[in-house]
Order: C-alpha cells, then structure tokens, then sequence
C-alpha cells in the first residue's frame, strides 16, 4: 500500500460512512477484505450484525478514509439494517452474478436504500464472484480475452444474452445475471456498477474509487452527506462506462483512477 | 415419549396456571405466570407446573461413615449442613431451594450469599436441587421425637450404573416439612403420586445419565483403565469434539486436572448429573471455569436441557431419522455457513466435526421451523460442540433460543434488538458519563454489543474467555451477558470516553479483546495482584460492581422497551414488504396498502389467537395435560403470531379470508350472529364474541379461490394486494365486469352456464343487500319522471335497493334470452349463434314473452329442485319473514317453462362475456354497481390511489354522460328491454306500488340501451380499450336533468330490436321512446318484482328513493314482445321493421 498522500503536500482527508448490504454469501465481507488488506479468504465467517473497518482512498485532490460497515447478509437480519446504514454517505449492494436472485434481493436494498438512507447516498451495484464466469476466469492471462468478450458482449447488444448462454453451453460459464440486465437497471437508477472478483481482486478497488469519486465534495465538508443527487447520477453513468470496457482490467482502472489504497 | 409434534408446539401459549389448583408462589408477582417463573427458575421444561409448595428443611446427613472409609479425602466439614428453604412439587420434580436470605451458614462459614441472592428467578438459585421424580428410589417417612414431619429421600445416584463403583453409598437426604399436618400430607400425596409416574422414566433416567462424563468419571473405569490391569471396556462417553481434537486453551494453565478432581470430590458428596444437590461450592467451582471434560454436563444441568433430553432422549436421532434426505431453505443456509464456523479450531476443519455441525443445526431447524436458522447459531453450536455431544448441544440450542435467549434467532430478531435497547438503557443508567459521550460523538452502542450478544462473546473474545463467560450464562441466565458486557464498557471507560466515531471505539475493544490473558496490574509490585489477568478483572466487575443486575432488572427493562421495539420492527417490515409487492400493486396507493398490509396481518393475528383459544379450550375438554417438552420464554406466549416477534403466518385461510373481507366490505358482515363455520363446535371465547361475524356466501368463496394462488395453501399478502388491485385499481367498468364474469366461469372457457346466471344474481343480492352507501343513484331524472309522469306515490319510496332488485331479476330474465344454448342441436328456435341474424334474435325474444315471472322465481324454484347452491342466508331468511311470496308466480310456472326454453333445465345454456356485459349495461344500476359500488364496497385507506381516484371520478362523469347519452342520442335500444314484462303484464295483476317502477323501467332502459349499444361497439372492437370512459366524459357538460327528462317522458319502448343489434355492432344513434300510454302493457313486468319482492325487506337501504331501478329496460322489452310498440324515431322504426317476423 503506497503512501501517496505523505509524499505530497498534505491533502484534504475526510471520513466517508459506507454500509455493504446484500444476499448472504454474496461476498460482501471478502470484498472488504479484498480492499482493506488486499486479502482473500475461502472460508470466511459469517458476518455477525456486522463487521467494521477502515481504509484510505487517495484521490488525486483528496484523501477518503472510508469507515466500511459490513453487514450480515441473512435475511433476518435485514430489520438490523437500518441501525447500520443510518448516516451512511455510500453504499454497497452486492450480488453474485451466478445467483439470479441475490440481484433481486439488492434491488429491495437500493430501493430500501433510495428511500430511507440519507438523501444523496452514493450507491454502488456490485455484481460480484466474476471469477466463476468467463469473463473474470484469470485477470492476467486472459485479460485481453475477457477485454474481448465483454467488448462484443456489449456491442451486440441484441444477441448479448443468446452470447451468455453459448458462453455457458460452450465453456460452463457460471454466469446467470447478465451484464446488460444489471447495468440497465443500475442506468435507470442511477447506481455506479461494477462487476468484480474478490478473489482475484478484479474491479475491487475501482468501485471504492469510484465511490470515493461520487461522493460531492459538499457532503465531505459537513462530514454528512446533503444531497447531490445530480453529481451521482452523472458520475454513475460514466463509471458504468468504465466498468463495462474495463472489465478484467484493473491496472489500467487503478492507473487512471488514481487510487493508491 | 412425546410425540414430536407436540414438541414442535412450542409456540402454543403456555397453560394458564389458573386452571391449577396452587398456593400462591411467595416470589414477587410479575408479569409472567407464576407457573413460568417456576419453570424459570428451577429450569424445568414447559410442561411443568407448581403442584405444591410448601416451607422445608434440607438437612445433607454425614456421607454414611463405614461406606466411606477409604475416602480419606472427604472433609467433614461438608457434613450435616441443613438449609432451609422453599420445596416445591410439580409433575415430574422436587426442586427445593434456599431463599436468598435464609441460608443457614451451619456447618461452613464459606457461604457466599453473594451468589445466591443473584440468581433469584432466573437459574437454580442458592442451593438446593432439582431432582427428576425418576431419580428418587425410595422415599420414607422418619419418626421424629419433635413431630417433625421428616422424609428420608434416597436416590438413584450411582445405581444406574451395571458398574458398580468402589466405595459407594446411596445418596439419602433428609427433608423438614415445615407446616400443618394437613399440608405436610397432601404435599406427601402429590409426591407419592408423581413418583409413580416417575418410576416410568428410570430408563430414560438410565439412559440419558449414561451420556454424562461424570458417571464415567466416577465409575472409576478411568483410573483402572490407567493401570492397564483392568482392560477398560467402557469407551468415555462423547464429550466433544475436543476429546478427538483437543479442547482450546493450555489445560495446564487452565489448570484443568485440579479442576477436574475438585469436582469428582464434589460429585462423591453431593451427587452427580441428574442428582446433584448444590451447595455454595458448585457455584463457587463454576465461577472459576469448568474443566474441559466435565463443561458440556455441568452446562447441560445449569441450563435445565438436560431435562429437556431426560424427556425424550432420542428425539434427536429420532429428528434426524425422521427427516433425513429431505430439503428446506434452512438447510440451505446452513449449509452455507457450515465452512465457516469456527473455521480456525481444528475440529470444524474436518468432515466430523462439520458433519456434527451440520445434523444439529438442521435437527434443530426441524424441530423450530419458526426459527429455522439464524446466522450466529452456527458460531454458538460449533461452540457447543467442543465440549459436548451432538445430542447434548442440540437441547442446549433448544434451550438457548427458547428461554435463555429469546427471540434472538428470530426471523425478525426481535430479541436482539430488544436487548440492545436494554443493553443501551442499562449503559445510560450505570455509566451516565460514558453514555452522554457515546451520543455526543453519535457513536452507536448497538452496532458494537450487538454481536456480543447473538453469538455469547464467542467470536469477540478468544475462546477461552468466551466459555468462561457461558459457564456462568448457563448458570445465572441472560443478565451475565448484560453485566459482561457493562463490564467491558466500565474496564475501558477512560480510553472509550477518547475516542470520537464508531471506528476507534471498536478498536479500542478489539485491542482490549485480545489482551485478555494479559495482567490488569502489569506495573504492580504485588506478584498476588499481577497475577490478575484482565479477563479475572472483568469477571470480578461484571459480577461485583454490576451485581445489581439481577434478573427481574432486565425483565423489567425488557417490557419497557419491547413495544417500542417490535413497532419499529413492524414498520420496517411493512415498509418493505409494501415495496416489494410488484408492479400490480402499484395500482393501488401506498396508503391503500398500508390499509391492506396492516388489515391482513390484523386478520391473521386475531384468527391465530382465536384458533389458539379454541384449541386450549379443546385441549382442556379432552383433559389432555400438555406435554410440550420446549422452553418458551413468557412474554412470547401472550402475543404468538405478531409480526414483530417473528415468524407469523403468512396466509390466510377461507374462514380468515372471510374475516378480511368483514374488515373491508360491509356486505361481508354477516346478518346475524350465527355459528361460524368452524369455530361453532369449540365455543366462543371472549376475545372473538364482540366482533362482527363475517357472512359466508359463495361468492366470498369464489374471490378466494380466484385471488389464491394455491387455494390449499391460503391467501398471502400478495395474492390479497393482487386480487384488490385488479378490483379498485382501474378506472375501467368493463374491467370490472369482465373480473365479475372470470369469477364465475368456472370452466374457464368463457361461459357461465345456467346455475353461473343465478350463481352472479344471487351474488349481486348478496353485494347489495346493506344498500350502496350512496355509490349508486338512479338518474335524477327518473325522480322527475317519478313525479311529474306518475301519480302514484309509493313508488317514490322506493329505494334504491329495492330497485336494484329489480334490476336484478331484469337481470337473470335477460341473461337467459339472450343465452346461447350449450347444444345447438336441441334447440331449433336458438340455433344461431352469435351473429345471428336480428331477426332470429326477435324470435327469442317473443319465446321469453310469458315467462317472466317464472324467471323472478328462479332462486325459489332453486331452493326446490336444491340444484344449485343455496341463496344466501340473508334472502331466504328474509323471504321466509316477509312471506309476501305470492302464489300466483307459481301458477304459470310449468306453461312458461314449456314455453321458454331457457327455464328448460334439460336445455343446457351459457352466456359469454360480450353477453354479460350487454345485459350489465343495459341496466342503469347495475352499470354503477360495476363501475362504483362494487369496487369501492372494498374500503381501503382514506387515500385512494389517483388512479383509482380518477375511476371513481370518472365513473361519475360516465353517469352523467350516461344520461346524457339516454337524452341526446335517445337510443333506441329499448332491446334492453326484452323481458318483455308487457306479456305478463296481462297475465299477472300489478304489484302495489311498482307502477312507477315499471315506468322509470321503461324509460331508463331505452336511455340504458343506446349506453349499451355504444359501449358493446367499442368493446367489441378493443376490450382493452379505456377510451370508453373518457370518450364520455367529453359528455359531462351536458349533465342536466332537463333535457333528459323530456327525452324520458317521451321515451317508448321501441328500442328492442336496437338492442339485440346493439350487441351485435349495430348502429348506435337509434332512438326509441316509450309512452306513457304504453306503460300500461308494459305493467306484466312488475311481476318480477313482485316475485322478488320479499327481498327487499331485507335491504336496509336509506328511503332516499332517488332513483329508479335499471330492470326498466326489460320490460320495455317485453312491451317490445306485445308487439305494439309505438314509435316515433324514424331509425328505431326502421329496426323494428327488421326485426320483425
């Protein structure tokens, strides 16, 4: 972890609340784990209400310290939710691209989200466990490949999910969320959208600069968020962007982005 | 052994100790029953209850000296100690115990009363014990010089065993009873019957204690199996997973064999398992941690579970048996969780010890499928596991969720919460400084306690520690974990008043987690107070400075807190269920569902508190004792089924359906009080007698089967939210017909057939008997025809009802003329199908000239030949009351019969929908029934979606138009009129009063056929269209009586044939009128009123009769059938001319 932020002149730091939320064993909790110590665990245990930590973000005019709320994902637990996503400024909806029905369950959370979180919440949809479709197999290796395959994919927007199912057919492809399906409704909500691994840690870092990104200066002066829902919307759809075409690719996302978690 | 079902009960309520005949408990009177502060106390399993009670001495004789001699280790010290106490009886133990304060300190000055006193009404408190009956092997009666009233217990302790130990004497106490003779007998009584009751369980007895380590322990197989003389052929029962894989810690420095040989001294004295007597050494041996092999036992005997598995010891494996192979969605959780449990202790790395993981997690998700599986019970299980057996930790768990701590692992986790807040409150009180820093810096506690206490401090504290912790949880119940956890908060409070967000406030306590072993006094020159270590320093405050914590403390916060915690749980869950109801209840508005969600779940809370009324009350005729075998904490029982505490049942069944729809529908309510369906057998309890019976009619039955999904299955808030959508959330009439006539098409094919016809009349009566609460009005104009065109005055207060009757009998009389015939074949004069030519339709309709009034009995002729279903109560009932009936109906029955062969049941007959809804808007009322008062008859909140605010506008608007359209556009569709009343008219004499009826029939029919007719059109050609209603809002403007009374005066009934073409596409713009001259001809068609008229006493309708009946329309017809029809539009004439023969 490069400590940008001592090298240079002293940047503005502020502290961003971020909740995670999503189906049980979706890998919100690996995610994190992925981001805050570039670590991965087969078996992790099962959130417990849930779990804290932090980790700095460096952008290039600021520094984020994201304090990161990682919840249990049973749904049981979703009544404990609203103690922990009270006063968050970012979100994290997780699903898993292999379960349909995780994707449903983080629709409920955006929409739980978009009415009873703070106004102007950022919120990220993350389709995780891109390491068992082909799209996310091995980073280094087939990055090209992959680049290729989601290239096309999204190209042939008409034959994308005929696409999926050949892939599936052909090589096994776990896959059975589509990027299209997700990113259209992340588009017509207006939610950053990234597809990642926590296992190979594709894509993991980006979507927390990107968060960081998101989130309005305005909001980290008060420490609070206030509601710029604009700068969101906007910003989500250039993300989405970028998580499309760079899918596989993290060194060149991190490069650009600039974060040096 | 108890049925498995019964254990599965637990959610029943608990038996009201009333019903039992006991002498008030001493304990100070709380909310729970005394019987469950009983069970609370001593830890019995629910079926237990105080028989009797009564003041006693429990004097511990010397160990029987000669017995003993080899056992030079027993101090004498021990001996003769005497306690007095309480000794209480229920069905299957003896319990006695100290008061807190009455322990007499005779023969040891050791006596903590420390520990006593806190563990009043939670655990076992004091010493004493808490004996099986089936462990009691002779009881006698000792002659005392004092007249003391002694018994002699001797015990099973040690004879279970084939093995016999050495140096063994049978555990004997003595009992004082303190009291009158009388009370000392009868408590003697009682005992001698639950002995005999007891003697039945000595092998479960044998059985279960066979699994404990300390039999083991004290049958010295150990020792000899160490000399390698005696081969040991005993294998050492299942202590855990740690037997195989080592239990965590260093057992030296856990100094685990001393530990271990204190309580082997303790078992020899005092008993072991199932027999134990506690003196103030148990809790004192407790407190300083169990030794390894011996944990899951002693954990097993504090908690009660092992009475619970003295019960029926082999429904653990019988659970297993039972359901094997089988799949849930818990099983499917657990399954995900099962890699993740405890992962870093070498046991739960390896398939043994995740296969015992796995079966008693999904044994236990058998048993409770309320709870099912929670996240956490894995961690606590595992936990569990290292020290006991499958078994063993299976009762635990039950114990654990069920009485220790309740509602954590709830769908809902209401527990949880609750005990945060209290957690929360205890912080404010004791630590005022630390909380108001907590709120400054808006740090929330919860989100740091809360998985202290879901998973036991098991996954914040290392291990050792945690077990530590549950040693003395399982003893004194739930405060431990309120004082261990206030003890945190105390022993860091200087760094924790430091820190400024969630973030350092963590880890703060995570640094102090993983310094546990280390010295609290690193820096002290006392070697005696270094060797402190943090966690000793924790015990000590938890226990000491936070001893005021007691039991009743956290009950009391409880209840304070629990209402606001289960409304806050509620509203979340309403809030997203409301959410994720999908696109079709988006038609209705938030407040509506609100209304719908709250009325739903009301429904169903009320209908489980009810059935559980009637089946205790059941349970208590067949003088069945329950038998449930779980634990269930007492403030669960009195709210069973409310959405906050979890699990409740989401669908309803016709009998609560019905009770939604009394909720929500006037007309659902039943007549009069009669006997429900089911509940009729068991009685009324109070809780149901005071509210409206719902009514039973079999289009209730119809919308339930209709709405339901799975009819077998129930309601579930979707289907309801779903069914209402589709009734109030469109604008559109026709949508409502077209549900109307779905719910009556049986076949699915598009037809209702004959029964159907009567089936919907019966069920517009039914919908209509409570009056319409002024959704419906006959157009203003009929009252202006009313008086100006008719001198009678009766008429004038007729009722809105009662007209409505008319229009449904109008009704059934239309739908079998214009009914197509199921086998063409059999009918020659109705051989044409739909696009027939208008000229055959003509022939029909003069068939069903002489019928009418046959048709107006339909219903009775029903009730006589039973071929369909019964009318509704209410019509019969009232046709009995008012028994008007006139006979004359009956006398051209079998002539029109023969006659028409509509009325021919051997002529089989259907009507499609294109037809249902010609004849519904033929009728003026029953066009606003559809469009209005049908869907709002549901009432939902006050705040109706816009959409369906803009039907109901509409639907006005559609009214007026509709009148407007009658005047304007004159339609001559008096078709409408088929019923031809005009035939009978010279057959049957008039009723009284329905002259003008006939009149405004007449009128209103022929404005109501050219409605018909430009809607049939429109329908026709796109059903799917709404432009209908907008189309004639357009109209609105001319909403004004007086040009449609001149229309209506003048109107005559020529519009037949327009009408019959009307359904078919033909051309709107005819006009037809009906004369006042005519209406004499036309006069036949008050027979069907008349036939019906011994219901419209039942209709409690407002006199406000503004408005004429729609049936009009039908007896223009009938005039039409006369054949003399006057006619002045030129168009109409034209029809007519086609139409006739």
């Amino acid at each position: 972890m490069s400590e940008s932020a001592s090298a240079n002149a002293p940047k503005p730091s502020s502290s961003v609340k971020l909740v995670l939320l999503g189906e049980a064993a979706v890998g919100k909790s690996s995610l994190v784990l992925r981001f805050v110590n570039n670590d991965f665990q087969e078996n992790k245990e099962p959130t417990i209400g849930a779990a804290f930590l932090t980790q700095k973000c460096s952008l290039p005019t600021r520094t984020i310290k994201f304090e990161i709320w990682d919840t249990a994902g049973q749904e049981r637990f979703a009544s404990l939710a609203p103690m922990y996503y009270r006063n968050a400024q970012a979100a994290l909806v997780v699903y898993d691209v292999t379960k349909p029905s995780s994707l449903t369950k983080a629709k409920h959370w955006v929409a739980e989200l978009q009415r009873q979180a703070s106004p102007g919440i950022v919120i990220a949809l993350v389709g995780n466990k891109l390491d068992l479709t082909n799209d996310g197999g091995d980073v280094s290796e087939a990055a090209g490949a992959a680049q290729n395959e989601s290239d096309s994919a999204q190209d042939g927007d008409e034959g994308g999910d005929e696409q999926d199912d050949v892939q599936d057919a052909v090589t096994g492809d776990a896959r059975k969320v589509s990027t299209r399906e997700a990113t259209g409704y992340a588009e017509e909500e207006g939610l950053l959208f990234f597809e990642t691994s926590a296992k190979t840690g594709t894509n993991v870092v980006d979507v927390f600069t990107a968060i960081a990104n998101a989130i309005p200066e305005s909001s980290l002066k008060t420490g609070r968020s206030t509601g710029a829902g604009t700068g969101q919307t906007s910003l989500g759809n250039r993300s989405t962007e970028d998580a499309r075409v760079n899918l596989g690719d993290r060194n060149a996302a991190t490069a650009k982005e600039g974060c040096a978690c | 052994m108890i049925p498995w079902s019964s254990f599965v009960q637990k959610a029943q309520s608990l038996i009201d100790p009333a019903n039992f005949n006991i002498p008030a408990l001493s304990s100070p009177d709380h909310n729970p029953s005394k019987a469950s502060l009983f069970r609370q106390q001593f830890r019995l399993p629910d079926s237990q209850n105080p028989l009797q009670e009564i003041t006693a001495d429990l004097v511990l004789p010397l160990p029987n000296s000669p017995a003993n001699q080899g056992d030079g280790s027993r101090r004498v010290d021990r001996a003769g100690n005497t306690y007095t106490g309480r000794l209480h009886l229920s069905e299957r133990f003896i319990c006695f115990s100290t008061q807190p304060t009455s322990f007499i300190p005779s023969a040891t000055a050791s006596a903590s009363t420390t520990w006593t006193g806190q563990t009043h009404g939670t655990g076992p408190s004091g010493n004493g014990f808490i004996l099986p009956l089936s462990c009691i092997r002779r009881v006698e009666r000792l002659h005392s010089a004092n007249h003391i009233f002694s018994l002699a217990l001797t015990t099973w302790n040690g004879l279970l065993n084939k093995q016999q130990e050495p140096n063994f004497a049978p555990q004997r106490l003595i009992l004082q009873l303190v009291g009158s003779r009388q009370a000392c007998e009868r408590f003697c009584d009682t005992l001698k019957k639950g002995l005999r009751e007891g003697m039945k369980e000595v092998d479960s007895l044998r059985i279960v204690v066979s699994d404990c380590y300390s039999e083991y322990l004290l049958s010295g197989a150990k020792g000899k199996g160490q000399d390698g003389s005696e081969a040991d052929t005993r294998q050492p029962p299942d202590a855990g997973l740690g037997l195989i894989f080592r239990y965590p810690g260093d057992a030296r420095k856990l100094r685990d064999r001393s530990k271990m040989r204190l309580w082997g001294e303790y078992f020899r004295e005092n008993g072991r398992n199932a027999t134990l007597i506690r003196q103030p050494t148990f809790h004192k041996l407790i407190r300083v941690g169990l030794p390894n092999r011996l944990r899951g036992e002693i954990w097993e005997l504090t908690s009660g579970s092992l009475f619970l598995r003295l019960h029926s010891p082999k429904l653990y494996q019988q659970t297993l048996a039972k359901f094997e192979g089988q799949e849930s969605l818990a099983i499917d959780e657990i399954e995900k969780d099962l890699n993740r449990s405890l992962p870093e202790y070498p046991g739960f790395q390896s398939e043994e010890g995740i296969g015992r993981l796995r079966r008693v997690l999904t044994a236990y998700s058998w048993i409770d499928p309320e709870i099912g599986y929670c996240q956490a019970m894995n961690i606590v299980v595992a936990a569990l596991l290292i020290y006991t057996s499958e078994a063993q930790a299976f009762f635990l768990l039950s114990v654990l969720c069920g009485r220790l701590l309740p509602g954590y692992y709830s769908t809902t986790m209401y527990g949880t919460l609750l005990d945060q807040k209290v957690f929360e409150s205890l912080v404010e009180k004791t630590m005022p400084v630390l909380w108001d820093h907590l709120t400054k810096s808006d740090v929330q506690l919860s989100v740091v306690s809360l998985p202290w206490f879901l998973s036991l401090y098991i996954n914040s504290m290392p291990l050792v520690f945690a077990f530590r912790v549950l040693d003395v949880f399982f003893l004194e119940g739930p405060k431990v974990l309120f004082q261990v956890g206030l003890a945190i908060l105390r022993v860091n409070g200087e760094e924790l008043l430091e820190t400024q967000d969630d973030g350092s406030f963590i880890s703060v306590l995570k640094s102090y987690f993983s310094r546990l072993d280390e010295s609290a006094h690193p820096r002290s020159e006392n070697p005696k107070l270094r060797a402190i270590t943090r966690f000793q320093e924790l015990m000590v405050v938890a226990f000491k400075e936070f001893s005021g914590i007691t039991h009743s403390t956290i009950t009391e916060t409880r209840e304070k807190h629990k209402g606001a915690v289960l409304e806050n749980i509620e509203t979340f869950a309403k809030r997203t269920s409301i959410r994720n109801l999908g696109p079709e209840s988006k038609r209705l508005s938030v407040d509506d569902l609100g209304t719908i969600y709250d009325r739903f779940y009301e429904t169903l809370y009320q209908w489980e508190q009810h059935q559980k009324v009637i089946e205790e009350e059941t349970r208590r005729q067949e003088r069945k004792k329950s038998q449930r075998l779980s634990m269930l904490a007492p403030p669960a029982d009195t709210q069973v089924g409310r959405v906050g505490l979890g699990p409740s049942p989401t669908h309803m069944d016709y009998d609560a359906f019905r009770e939604f729809l009394a909720a929500t529908s006037k007309w659902a309510v039943a007549d009069s009080p009669g006997p429900s369906r089911k509940a009729s057998s068991s009685g009324k309890s109070a809780l149901w007698a005071n509210r409206r019976q719902p009514a039973d009619h079999e289009f209730m039955q119809r919308l339930y089967r209709k709405w339901a999904t799975d009819p077998e299955e129930g309601l579930n808030l979707q289907n309801v939210v779903n069914g209402l959508a589709r009734l109030k959330g469109s604008p559109d009439i026709m949508n409502n017909i077209n549900y109307f006539f779905d719910l009556y098409d049986d076949s699915g094919n598009g037809q209702v057939d004959r029964e159907g016809i009567l089936k919907i009349s019966e069920a517009l009566l039914f919908l209509s008997r409570r009056g319409f609460e002024g959704t419906i009005t006959a157009t203003p104009s009929m009252e202006n025809l009313n008086s100006s065109g008719d001198r009678d005055h009766a008429e004038n207060s007729l009722t809105t009802d009662e007209k409505f009757l008319g229009s449904v009998s109008a009704f059934i009389r239309r739908c079998f003329e214009y009914a197509d015939p199921s086998h063409p074949e059999n009918q020659k004069a109705d051989q044409q199908d739909a696009t027939a030519d208008a000229t055959e339709k003509l022939d029909s309709f003069a068939i069903g000239d002489d019928e009418e009034d046959d048709l107006i009995d339909i219903d009775d002729d029903d009730d006589a030949k039973s071929t369909s279903s019964p009318a509704p109560d209410a019509t019969t009932q009232s046709a009995k009351s008012t028994t008007a009936e006139p006979d004359n109906n009956a006398h051209n029955r079998s002539a029109s019969e023969s006659a028409n062969p509509a009325l021919d049941p051997n002529n089989p007959l259907h009507i499609t929908l294109p037809t249902f809804r010609m004849v519904v808007l033929a009728d003026e009322l029953l066009e606003q029934f559809f469009e209005s008062y049908f869907p709002q008859s549901f009432h939902l909140s006050d705040h109706p979606h816009p959409a369906a605010l803009a039907a109901s506008s509409s639907m006005s608007s559609n009214l007026t138009t509709f009148s407007n359209l009658g005047s304007i556009r004159s339609p001559g569709l008096a078709a409408g009129s088929v019923p031809v009343a005009g035939a009978s008219g010279g057959i049957v004499p008039p009723g009284k009063g329905l002259r003008g009826v006939l009149d405004n029939i007449v009128s209103d029919g022929i404005r109501m056929a050219a409605e018909v007719k430009k809607r049939m059109d429109e329908a026709q050609r796109d059903l799917e269209r709404n432009a209908l209603g907008r189309e004639e809002e357009e109209d609105d403007d001319d909403d004004d009586d007086y040009p449609r009374r001149e229309h209506t005066t003048a109107a005559i009934p020529g519009g037949i044939p327009s009408w019959g073409a009307g359904a078919y596409g033909a051309d709107p713009e005819r006009r037809s009128v009906v004369r006042d001259t005519d209406r004499d001809l036309l006069e036949g068609a008050e027979v069907l009123d008349g036939g019906k008229e011994e219901k419209t006493s039942l209709l409690d309708g407002k006199d406000d009769a503004k408005h004429a009946p729609r049936k009009v329309s039908g007896s223009a017809a009938s005039a039409k059938g006369r054949g003399s029809p006057t006619v002045h539009d030129g168009e109409v004439i034209s029809k007519l001319v086609e139409f006739e023969p």
